[in-house]
């Protein structure tokens, strides 16, 4: 199947968030240094090995100032694994941002891997799960950004919280404009899962005052990442992105509801994490098909 | 034919609106009650109402949980509480004020809620943020039902019973305070 509006509008909206926290909110913690331990996944391509850092989910995003963006890795002593534009890769290395941890070509599992990045301080995730499979099943590890215990390398491709779980609720189109305009208007759940008190209030903080934003329509052959969860490109800017694809081009939060999960209700589950919600209603006037 | 001056006919225009005025009043009030008292009535006749009402014993009449439990359970309302009555209150409250006249007439301005009012005084049991008003029309997960029943003493006493029904239950949206808003600001415009 061909690329279809809401495949573009949730693409476009899971870059927008991204980017909207970590600016507004600076939410990245930069980790110096961080040594990766080897491990084997049976999922991974049978001609890499391993690196994992305890961390998921490093910062991708370029026009987030001050974050630390990793363009490779350190070998031993040696810098290595730049993106090299002649062959559009990094030469028998690999960086997957989103599992936090390197891919090494070859099979020598000893190697002393260190990289420098920025880890988020929430993952987001994008799921068709229910609020009450989120919450009450109480599935999710918490990946502390802060640790009290030696750092290991964290599993891969399973989620982890502090995240925000992001879901397209309800999509309805109205009559608007004479000559077949409609609008459009999406309802988006945002489940807010955190440790702290403290950075629930933030990302609820940041993201009530996100009325009457905008965002460009970005297609998914623009996603940022390749099949191994590195940049296609070697570098993703969010503004960049955002300004070739038209700033503003017809998508807005038109309305956005925050809440918490009351602490009365909160007691009841059966993990100490901190539950809020983020709806936002989205609109924009456009004629379908296009 | 006799020709009445025209200084005679104004003075009997001016009489004529002057009579008509206690009319004008009277007639609006009658209009307004009947169509204020209907409106009530229609809400209180709502499916989702009744239901609501009937509390943690009642029956899905509103088939919004395809018949599996009742809304009061599944929205996890505590036992005490009268989710009704703070919207019907604002509905009570829907009153009108004399503006006096007008070149066409006489003016009266009706203070009618928005569906936000409701909204804002229908928050849900277990986020206070997000109202169960608009949940009806927009969609309730079920999360209040779980946060109950996983308590020790459900707030709604029946809503340990139902378990894995109202979890595989999605929520139906159907239209509620928006439409009954809309359909009865378009007859209180009308009153003439």
């Amino acid at each position: 199947m061909i690329e279809q509006y809401h495949h573009k509008l949730t693409n476009s909206f899971l870059l927008w968030f991204d980017n909207y926290l970590l600016e507004k909110g600076e939410a990245y913690t930069n980790k110096t240094g961080v040594s990766l331990e080897n491990y084997k996944d049976d999922r991974s391509d049978s001609s890499y090995e391993v690196y994992g850092s305890p961390f998921k989910q490093w910062v991708i995003d370029s026009s987030i100032n001050g974050a630390t963006i990793p363009n490779g890795i350190t070998v031993g002593n040696t810098p290595t694994a730049q993106y090299n534009p002649a062959t559009q890769s990094r030469d028998g290395y690999a960086i997957d941002f989103d599992n936090g941890r390197v891919l090494v070509e070859g099979s020598d599992s000893n190697l002393n891997v260190t990289c420098d990045f920025a880890v988020k301080d929430f993952n987001i995730y994008f799921t068709n799960e229910t609020e009450e499979d989120l919450i009450v099943e109480n599935k999710y590890e918490i990946n502390s950004r802060i640790f009290s215990e030696p750092e290991s390398y964290i599993q891969p491709y399973d989620q982890v919280i502090p995240a925000v779980f992001i879901n397209t609720a309800t999509s309805q189109n109205k009559g608007f404009a004479f000559g077949g305009m409609e609008e459009t208007t999406v309802t988006i759940t945002a489940s807010v899962l955190s440790e702290d008190s403290y950075q629930l209030d933030g990302v609820l903080s940041i993201f009530n005052d996100s009325r009457n934003e905008c965002f460009s329509l970005i297609p998914m052959s623009d996603h940022p990442f390749n099949e191994f969860n590195d940049l296609k490109s070697g570098v993703y800017n969010y503004k960049d992105l955002s300004e070739q694809h038209g700033k503003c081009n017809g998508m807005y939060i038109n309305d956005v509801n925050t809440s918490k999960l009351t602490d009365r209700a909160r007691k009841s589950l059966s993990n100490d994490i901190f539950v809020g919600f983020i709806d936002f209603e989205l609109k924009q006037h456009r004629f379908r098909h296009q | 034919m006799i020709k009445i001056p025209k200084s005679v006919i104004k003075k009997i225009e001016r009489k004529s609106q002057k009579s008509l005025k206690k009319d004008y009043k009277k007639a609006f009030k009658k209009t307004f009650d009947d169509t204020k008292k209907e409106m009530i009535k229609e809400f209180l006749s709502h499916p989702v109402t009744i239901e609501i009402l009937s509390g943690p014993g009642g029956s899905n009449i509103s088939g919004t949980l395809a018949g599996k439990s009742n809304l009061f359970a599944f929205i996890g309302f505590n036992i005490s509480e009268q989710p009704i009555d703070s919207i019907l209150q604002i509905l009570e409250n829907i009153s009108y004020s004399d503006n006096g006249e007008s070149s066409k007439g006489r003016k009266f301005n009706v203070s009618f809620p928005t569906s936000q009012d409701i909204f804002n005084v229908t928050p849900m049991p277990w986020a206070s943020g997000r109202s169960w008003a608009k949940g009806i029309e927009s969609g309730i997960s079920g999360l209040g039902y779980l946060l109950n029943k996983s308590t020790s003493s459900s707030r709604s006493g029946v809503a340990i019973q139902a378990d894995k029904k109202v979890r595989t239950a999605r929520f139906k949206r159907v239209p509620y305070i928006s439409s009954l808003l809309k359909k009865y600001k378009k007859k209180f415009k009308n009153i003439k």
